[in-house]
């Protein structure tokens, strides 16, 4: 499988660290347990098209937002993550 | 076809490890860009993994606001030289005793360097001017070309170089 890296281009995989799912905010220090929970564990681990976060290590050594279809292995789009989720 | 030392040559192919190279990373201060940052020393940083030539300088690009700045050069002082131009604007750090650099040039020395990497080194996408940050043989490399010829500058961490200089001469025999 290979990723097109915003900055460096099409790439490998061995390339770069896999995060996991794309989730949405950390829900904050003050949040109940069960939020925190939530954020931390829980995965809805979505068979088919998903976002996921990947670390380019090798390379440009930034987080790269890929939009992947866990089936496929088609991926969608990969942006820089510190370019927000959309 | 033995390599031992420094350095070795054969047809359509030189392979030489370069000495007195200086380094020294850049990274861009909040709002600052390649242009931002070049202006205080001449020019304008090509955003993207490209290698901007200023003076006797090069410019490696090697993120979204980062460069690798390297000079054939003996002094000490160089990234001292390039954090004062460049304060307020960018993080400069010394990076010379870090890396080594082996620089490839022939006919063949693409031929020998796309058995390492897992990018398209082919002239239509990978030229002059071009760099790559990736790697050869799990070996974090930093590549660059420097002509047509071509010739590439690739520069290891210091500790890897042997390792590096392994399966140059290993890629090599099985040519
Ligand atoms: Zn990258």
């Amino acid at each position: 499988m290979r990723i097109v890296c915003p900055y460096c281009g099409d790439r490998d995989t061995e390339e770069f660290i896999f995060r996991g799912e794309a989730l949405g905010r950390h829900p904050g220090l003050n949040s109940d347990e069960y939020a925190m929970f939530e954020h931390v564990y829980h995965r809805t681990n979505l068979s088919g098209k998903t976002s996921e976060h990947w670390y380019h290590v090798q390379g440009c050594r930034n987080w790269i937002l890929v939009e992947r279809d866990t089936l496929t292995h088609t991926i969608y789009s990969a942006r820089l993550a510190k370019d927000g989720e959309s | 076809m033995i390599l031992k030392g420094i350095g070795y040559v054969d047809e359509g192919l030189q392979i030489e490890e370069r000495q007195n190279v200086a380094f020294a990373s850049i990274l861009a201060r909040k709002n600052q860009n390649g242009e931002t940052i070049g202006e205080l020393i001449g020019g304008s940083l090509r955003e993207g993994p490209l290698t901007t030539i200023l003076g006797d300088t090069v410019y490696i690009g090697t993120g979204p606001g980062s460069w690798l700045a390297t000079s054939s050069t003996k002094a000490t002082d160089f990234a001292d030289n390039l954090a004062t131009k460049l304060a307020g604007r960018a993080s400069v750090s010394d990076q010379s005793g870090a890396y080594c650099v082996t620089r490839i040039t022939g006919d063949r020395a693409r031929h020998l360097l796309q058995r390492g990497v897992a990018i398209n080194l082919h002239p239509d996408v990978f030229t002059t001017g071009c760099a790559a940050t990736t790697v050869i043989a799990h070996i974090a490399v930093v590549i660059w070309q420097i002509d047509i010829s071509p010739t590439y500058d690739i520069a290891t961490f210091r500790t890897y170089s042997p390792d590096f200089r392994h399966w140059l001469a290993h890629s090599w025999r099985s040519f």
